[in-house]
């Protein structure tokens, strides 16, 4: 899993008969930088390239997600859809600690 | 696999079923100098790998969704491992 902030969503008026229905979000991954400020730091850009995440739990703009890449996205459906990612936690809280030494 | 070290840990409550109950740590990959390298990952965590703890994380989902049991399960990063030494390097 990787974190990442949510910084919009996408609605697909035609799409692949799989994803019908579904909800996707625009995100943006954390950076080291961004960890080390916490999850109730003003939500801003990171430095890899945005992604499109498939959402199934509810995500909302704003909000800190921790998203799973790879073919493992497909993994929780019965027919396995062409997604690559997939929302699987609403951060609640995180303790980080980084390593100084 | 990747070398990383344990940073912290995250809690949520909204997640995937299959995720319920499980430590989700931040791993940070390091390097042989223990400089860190990339962003950090979030693997789950069986061992109780502790703060700033040297592990090694796999991202082979296959082994992940066998570790917890659910065979639709999303989970990809797991530590398969705590360091106790590495060369070159010291004992950690």
């Amino acid at each position: 899993m990787k974190l990442g902030t949510v910084i919009g969503r996408v609605t697909l008026s035609k799409s692949v008969d799989l994803l019908k229905g579904g909800r996707f979000l625009v995100v943006t991954p954390l950076s080291r930088e961004q960890y080390a400020k916490g999850i109730d730091a003003k939500p801003g850009m990171g430095t890899d390239p945005s992604l499109v995440v498939y959402d199934d739990i509810g995500g909302g703009v704003n909000d800190i997600i921790g998203y799973e890449e790879g073919a493992e996205a497909a993994q929780p459906f019965d027919v396995r859809p062409p997604i690559d990612a997939i929302n699987c936690a609403l951060v609640d809280e995180m303790f980080y600690n980084p390593w100084k030494g | 696999m990747l070398l990383a070290r344990v940073e912290g840990n995250i809690v949520a409550t909204r997640k995937h079923p299959s995720l319920d109950a499980w430590r989700l740590v931040i791993c940070q990959p390091i390097g042989k100098g223990g400089e860190s390298e990339g962003t950090p990952v979030i693997a789950i965590d069986s061992h109780g790998a502790g703060m700033h703890q040297q592990v090694v994380i796999s991202s082979d989902g296959i082994a992940a969704r066998k570790a917890i049991g659910v065979d639709k399960s999303p989970v990809r990063w797991l530590v398969v491992g705590i360091v106790d030494e590495h060369e070159p390097g010291k004992r950690i």
